[in-house]
């Protein structure tokens, strides 16, 4: 099992960099194609949540990323320090069509096995996401 | 995210590459705010070598394909990589979108449009 562990500042060029961060540890586990697009586009909407609706593009303000592997099965836990985040994600409606924003929760929620919300002690928002090895959503695209 | 213009008779195409996200989309909407308030109203976008895109991203190309049609423009797609394509299905953007296989196609498309 490999664990990696990172901390960005919320700032807008942070999106970038988790993703540059995760790319090259998909690379070092050999994930590729469609599985690894997943993984990525749903760590990205997490992450993006926790930047501006969590943390607020406050740059004082830091987002956690942990990502454990364990063969193909991927975890991982995006933590904001925001307020209220639990709340939020509660009182969602889904996007209308030609809105410019609120689709992100529906793309964690396509490609994602398992997604967890919880409000962590300081009242951030802890998301913990799990892509299992067998499940087809992934498996399919690989 | 790198942007490269053309025009093909009254079309502009811009072919995007890189990853179209939060960061990058302020770029795109500034350049197509630039076309459209130049009165080049008739847009086109090729994906092919766009090799990430999420909500923020798609947010950007639904905000531009609105300013097109603010200014009675049009606004197409194409060469949309299988995750891509597949990004617009399960938000059902592939409704709203003109999404086409190939430029050549899209482009084709104007001149039909001109022709009728």
């Amino acid at each position: 099992m490999a664990r990696y562990e990172f901390t960005y500042p919320s700032i807008l060029e942070a999106e970038g960099r988790m993703l540059n961060d995760l790319v090259r540890v998909l690379a070092r586990h050999r994930m590729t194609g469609l599985a690894k697009q997943s993984v990525l586009v749903v760590m990205c909407e997490a992450f993006n949540n926790a930047l501006l609706h969590g943390n607020k593009l406050d740059p004082k303000k830091k987002i956690k990323v942990v990502v454990t592997i364990k063969k193909r099965e991927v975890t991982a836990d995006i933590i904001d320090e925001g307020r209220g985040g639990l709340e939020k994600v509660r009182k969602r409606q889904p996007s209308r069509k030609w809105a410019e924003s609120g689709r992100g929760i529906g793309i964690i929620g396509h490609y994602a096995s398992s997604v967890n919300f919880r409000e962590t002690e300081r009242g951030g928002l802890k998301v913990s996401i799990t892509f299992e090895p067998d499940d087809k959503k992934i498996l399919s695209k690989c | 995210m790198e942007i490269v213009m053309k025009e093909v008779g009254a079309v502009v195409v811009l072919h995007l590459k890189g990853r179209l996200d939060l960061a990058s989309g302020a770029g795109l909407k500034d350049e197509i705010k630039a076309l459209l308030e130049k009165e080049k109203n008739l847009l086109h976008l090729n994906l092919a070598e766009v090799d990430f895109i999420n909500s923020s991203g798609l947010g950007v190309l639904v905000s531009v394909m609105k300013d097109a049609r603010l200014h009675k423009g049009r606004l197409t797609v194409s060469n949309l990589a299988a995750y891509v394509q597949e990004i617009f299905e399960i938000t059902q953007l592939s409704h709203i979108f003109e999404i086409f296989a190939t430029e050549a196609e899209a482009l084709d498309s104007y001149q039909s449009v001109n022709a009728d």
